[in-house]
């Protein structure tokens, strides 16, 4: 939109756009500097990972985002091929009703799902949460597969159906290698949702041995009382696999976040 | 997992038999015949319908009943919960409350997004990709950190008002989340402090998705940079308007994690949002019947939201 500034206008846009993020940057800077006051960087870091189950919740986290990783994977990618390449009757209306649940709020489900947990006996079982969260999911991801898989050519798959492929061998051995952008978000996406949830966790799991990470804060409250530092220790640990994750995958995440969204 | 793959995974075989038949009349890139499509949509169909649908369902049907969640017994209600709803004056605050909120936050992340993807576009400014990193951490992080950083921060006590008298400002001790004229306020200022970040990267890739002849066509016949900007720019940028006003909603109307954990509702009710409300009715008050009805109002009303949208926007069109 600009025609080669001049070095002023350079400055003045480099300072606005300073002024814009500082806000966003002086919260993330106050979150890690406070993780560094009080007993100092060592003690409150040393102090999360030895008196609190803290490498439990963090497996329990992981187990929970694995599970839906891998659930929201499987089924948006059968799905979005379906919704994407072929034709057949009642088509949109299927994918209007998945799509109605991307604007149903979970705590709408709050009693059923109570009810349903307790009927099957899933209480402190992984897949109480796993389940339901890859559900609330699976309609964003689904509608950006979806978006994504309609935009490969026709002619590539139609090559590979007259050399003898498959619809399922379509999508194993030329869909999905040319998908990994979308991929890329869907398990981006899936691990954020998951790792994040605090609502589920807290709803179906009484049992301390499986605390997610996101309830640690609640532990730390009522045992620590104001040990803010070490309060901000744990919640710089909880991010920093979803930062890592987001930094790595940052490329791939955007193009595919573009590609599906932005159409 | 593996049960609901399973239909799929063993589709294929008796399609090829049907295709050798021919099936001219679809003419589409996979392979098919008329039950295969179903069999790829299946997974997700059984947990959408066995999750959000059923759940519905029986949601509805406890919100025509006088119960308190444990009782075996339950009275029939008929549409009472229903009326009580309408002359309840915390459901209608909660409704003031999700409009100021929604209005609040969707307009500041919109214009903050665009204006910073505008601004980064190009290679005017230096060092893009760290200002990208810092608007998009937010988006990535969980609730529940945000709301236990933020009550920090925001406490009397807390950074915000050591900064702000740092500065010279007389801040010393406002309770930005405990004050009932500020505390709707604050929720909104954080949540766009988490949300910018999506508005701004997805309007930075449909920019760099646009046609740059247009705009060097705007430069020749002699458009200001205000014209190029809501003339030529704007309503090129119309489907992802849509995608964030539709989001931004939605969003707004489920929002429940982070006012829990920070004011509750509080203080009174001058943070009560649809959602805490439904969980203090049935988690606290026991009354299931009366939380259910709530969830039903908050179900027809995400449907009547995104529908006017969807429909003012024409969006998800082929």
């Amino acid at each position: 939109m600009f025609n080669r500034p001049s070095l002023a206008a350079r400055i003045i846009c480099q300072f606005i756009a300073t002024i814009v993020a500082l806000p966003f940057a002086f919260v993330l800077v106050a979150i890690v500097a406070k993780s560094f006051d009080g007993a100092g960087v060592v003690a409150n870091y040393e102090a999360v990972l030895t008196q609190t189950p803290f490498g439990r919740s963090m497996l329990n986290s992981a187990v929970i985002s694995l599970g839906v990783i891998v659930l929201v994977y499987t089924c948006t990618m059968l799905a979005g091929f379906a919704f994407g390449k072929m034709n057949f009757t009642g088509k949109k209306l299927v994918f209007n009703a998945i799509l109605a649940g991307l604007v149903l709020p979970t705590i709408a489900l709050v009693v059923p799902l109570f009810l349903m947990v307790q009927r099957m006996g899933l209480f402190n079982n992984y897949l109480a949460v796993i389940v339901p969260l890859a559900t609330t999911i699976m309609p964003f991801t689904l509608l950006l597969t979806r978006n994504y898989l309609a935009g490969i050519p026709d002619e590539v798959l139609e090559a590979a159906k007259l050399d003898g492929c498959t619809s399922f061998g379509t999508l194993v051995r030329i869909v999905l290698p040319l998908s990994r952008p979308i991929t890329a978000v869907i398990v981006v996406w899936a691990f954020l949702q998951a790792w994040n949830d605090f609502f589920l966790p807290l709803l179906f799991f009484q049992d301390p041995d499986m605390q997610t990470v996101t309830t640690i804060p609640l532990y730390f409250t009522s045992t620590y009382g104001s040990d803010e530092p070490k309060i901000f220790a744990a919640l710089v640990l909880i991010c920093l696999p979803v930062a890592i994750a987001y930094l790595c995958l940052q490329q791939f995440f955007e193009k595919g976040l573009s590609a599906g969204a932005v159409k | 997992m593996n049960r609901n793959s399973a239909p799929a995974l063993e589709a294929p075989p008796p399609v090829k038999r049907r295709d050798a038949v021919g099936t001219p009349a679809v003419p589409t890139g996979a392979g098919q015949s008329k039950y295969v499509p179903w069999l790829y949509i299946l997974p997700v169909l059984i947990l959408v319908v066995g999750i959000v649908y059923v759940g519905i369902g029986y949601t509805g049907w406890v919100s025509t009943l006088d119960w308190n969640g444990i009782d075996p017994v339950a009275e029939p209600a008929g549409l009472a919960n229903y009326t009580q709803i309408t002359t309840d004056p915390a459901f209608w605050q909660t409704i003031t409350h999700f409009a100021v909120f929604a209005l609040l936050t969707i307009t500041a992340q919109m214009a903050l997004g665009l204006f910073m993807a505008v601004l980064l576009s190009g290679s005017v400014v230096f060092a893009r990709t760290l200002y990208k990193i810092v608007l998009f951490l937010p988006v990535i992080l969980a609730p529940a950190v945000i709301a236990t950083a933020f009550r920090s921060l925001l406490s009397p006590q807390g950074s915000l008002n050591a900064f702000l008298t740092g500065i010279g400002l007389p801040a010393s001790d406002i309770a930005w989340l405990a004050d009932p004229h500020l505390a709707l306020f604050t929720l909104a200022a954080m949540n766009i402090w988490q949300w910018t970040g999506l508005s701004f990267l997805l309007y930075q890739a449909a920019i760099a998705q646009l046609d740059q002849d247009l705009f060097e066509a705007a430069a020749l016949d002699g458009a200001s940079w205000w014209q190029t900007f809501s003339l030529v720019l704007l309503p090129q940028l119309r489907g992802t308007h849509a995608i964030l006003a539709l989001t931004g909603c939605i969003g707004a109307l489920k929002t429940f994690d982070i006012v829990y954990l920070t004011t509750g509702g509080g203080p009174g009710r001058s943070t009560e949002f649809l959602t805490t409300y439904i969980y203090e009715q049935v988690i606290e008050q026991f009354h299931a019947g009366y939380s259910a009805a709530l969830s039903i109002v908050l179900v027809i009303l995400a449907l009547l939201l995104s529908t006017v949208q969807i429909r003012a926007y024409r969006f998800g069109e082929e």
